[in-house]
């Protein structure tokens, strides 16, 4: 963590503040107002963001702070908010200010590099992200499957993978598998939290799984939704001649020569309503039976399992 | 042309960070964003209606801060993978011109309508994916706003070489600036990771005898930009339409029956551009 992003005024950070950082080894970039700010953690997103209440106006410290954590790639940058001590006496809504510390003026640099220090070790701490994509990883994902069977709403847990992914990585190689998870994960993400919102949940398993969480009543729409975005997207990570094609060859398991359809996602979902399961390992049990049934379609596919 | 003076404009241009947008456009966006029923595809149609929005999503898109440098083409693409809250971001960091002038507009209305044209032209020719090709046409003048952002001054004086020489502006800029705005916006597409299907019709798009891996698409934006210019929709800053390549049109291999059936169906989508264009000019501009 060594690059920041001052958004707020001049009088933000004292110049001792400064070069104490910069001495420490920090790079720091100073954005006065709301449109510079964006642009640059959308071009170049920095590490750690320090800005402070009231910053470019009109609710310009809102917006940038919520555009950095609305994004699930930049979510886990940590922001500390600046703020008057008075400011404080009239009790601020955090979940407006969804941050991760405060500091206020006036303050040592001694004291904002120690936030600093802390803010990294907090990061190491909580991460279980999938270093490739920056999802949430396992431990995650059974917190968050344990928290919908506990509620009573119902919710679809659904298992993602990708057919065909070995023979496409053996074909394309690494790095171009690790663009198609890039691609799945982004897909899943901005369908997940622009049509389902609040309450559901991405995680990366690893490898080509993943799963998703939303409320059971959005589930065919989202996924329709992921499959439709998906076939869209897919033909920018295929060769032109394969897609002429249809398919691809080459070898399966054991190594005899095989036709591989191209690129498609398969998608179990497992229905939680009613406290049918209490815990996480029967959903994934139930839903390993009906991915086994999604796989043999053709095509990209999902099943929903309503066990009523 | 003095070698030195050309890798000077040359660095000038190559370090343009942020390419202003009409205010009407910025204004009707950032209303949609404020909109909780705005869908990420109702964003993504207003934004592939502008050719400087259009770049910026796809050099966000192709970035390495997203991991698929070079990797994305298409405008639905870019959408689906940067999603409804980085298109919002985008949108409020859009910086918008502090005085508009007539020929920002014009430039505007001719690159959306060779967008218009290539995808009639890239549909008509069966070419399997018509959408790029468009994207293509949408952004093939990019440079032009560089250059003139960049280096206001030499602007003006190629705007007027290009009158008292009668000379197209092409001409006029590799007279002044020792390059052109083909070059100039190709080398900013790369630099900027977009993918050389991208990157070569803006390239060629008055060569596109030069195209190596492109040339249908390079042939279409080139013929795009001459039919749009000959129906004299928008402006592009010269008054004279670029001579046909013989070589491009080979590789369009249409017969002069086609053009017809083809100028007619231009016409009619051209309409809907018209309207949108008025749209966005009477827009207010507060939002901005």
């Amino acid at each position: 963590m060594s690059r920041i992003l001052i958004a707020g005024s001049d009088s933000l950070l004292m110049p001792e503040c400064r070069f104490f950082l910069e001495a420490k080894g920090y790079t720091l970039k100073h954005c006065r107002n709301l449109q510079a700010a964006l642009a640059q953690v959308l071009e170049d997103p920095p590490d750690l963001l320090v800005t402070e209440k009231g910053f470019s106006g009109n609710n310009g410290d809102v917006a940038l702070i919520r555009a950095v954590k609305a994004c699930l790639h930049k979510a886990n940058i940590p922001i500390f908010l600046v703020v008057d001590e008075n400011q404080l006496q009239v009790e601020l809504d955090w979940d407006n200010y969804p941050v991760d510390d405060i500091l206020t003026k006036p303050f040592a640099p001694e004291i904002l590099l120690a936030r600093i220090h802390l803010a990294e070790a907090r990061m190491i701490r909580a991460f279980d992200n999938n270093p490739l994509s920056r999802l949430p990883g396992n431990t995650s994902i059974i917190r968050a499957i344990q928290r919908v069977l506990g509620e009573s709403d119902g919710y679809a847990v659904c298992y993602v993978d990708i057919d065909n992914f070995k023979p496409y990585n053996d074909r394309y190689g690494f790095s171009r598998g690790d663009e198609v998870i890039l691609m799945v994960a982004r897909v899943m993400v901005n369908v997940v939290e622009e049509l389902a919102g609040k309450g559901s949940f991405v995680g990366h398993i690893g490898g080509d799984d993943f799963v998703f969480i939303v409320r059971e009543e959005m589930v065919e729409s989202v996924c329709k939704k992921i499959l439709a975005n998906f076939e869209l997207v897919r033909n920018m990570f295929l060769s032109a001649e394969d897609i002429a094609v249809g398919e691809f060859v080459g070898r399966d398991r054991q190594d005899r020569e095989t036709r591989f359809g191209l690129l498609s996602l398969s998608i179990a979902a497992v229905t939680t309503g009613g406290g049918r399961y209490t815990h996480y390992g029967e959903v994934s049990s139930v839903a390993s039976q009906l991915k086994h049934c999604v796989k043999k379609l053709e095509g990209s596919n999902y099943l929903v399992d309503r066990r009523d | 042309m003095d070698e030195q003076k050309r890798a000077q404009f040359k660095k000038m241009l190559r370090e343009i960070k942020n390419l202003p947008t009409l205010p009407g456009i910025v204004a009707k966006l950032g209303k949609m964003a404020e909109d909780p029923d705005t869908t990420t595809e109702q964003m993504g149609r207003v934004i592939s209606k502008d050719h400087i929005l259009a770049t910026k999503l796809l050099r966000l898109v192709n970035s390495a801060f997203y991991g698929f440098p070079q990797r994305i083409s298409s405008l639905n693409s870019a959408i689906i993978l940067l999603g409804f809250n980085v298109i919002k971001s985008l949108i409020i960091s859009a910086s918008i011109f502090e005085v508009m002038e007539a020929q920002d507009v014009e430039l505007w209305e001719h690159s959306l309508g060779c967008a218009v044209v290539c995808n009639v032209l890239a549909r008509h020719l069966g070419v399997k994916d018509p959408e790029e090709i468009s994207t293509a046409g949408l952004i093939h003048d990019i440079g032009k706003v560089a250059i003139k952002m960049e280096l206001p001054r030499e602007y003006e004086m190629i705007t007027d070489l290009s009158q008292e020489k009668k000379i197209s502006r092409l001409e006029a800029e590799r007279e002044i600036l020792g390059l052109d705005h083909a070059e100039v916006g190709s080398w900013l597409a790369k630099s900027w990771n977009l993918p050389n299907k991208l990157v070569e019709p803006i390239a060629c798009h008055h060569d596109p005898q030069l195209a190596r891996e492109e040339q249908m698409a390079s042939a279409i934006v080139h013929f795009g930009n001459i039919m749009i210019r000959g129906l004299g929709y928008g402006h592009a800053g010269d008054i004279w339409v670029p001579p046909l390549n013989n070589k491009a049109w080979k590789v369009l291999d249409l017969a002069p029956i086609d053009i017809d059936p083809l100028l007619q169906e231009i016409e009619e989508k051209l309409w809907e551009v018209k309207g949108f264009s008025l749209d966005i000019q009477t827009e207010p501009e507060s939002a901005a």
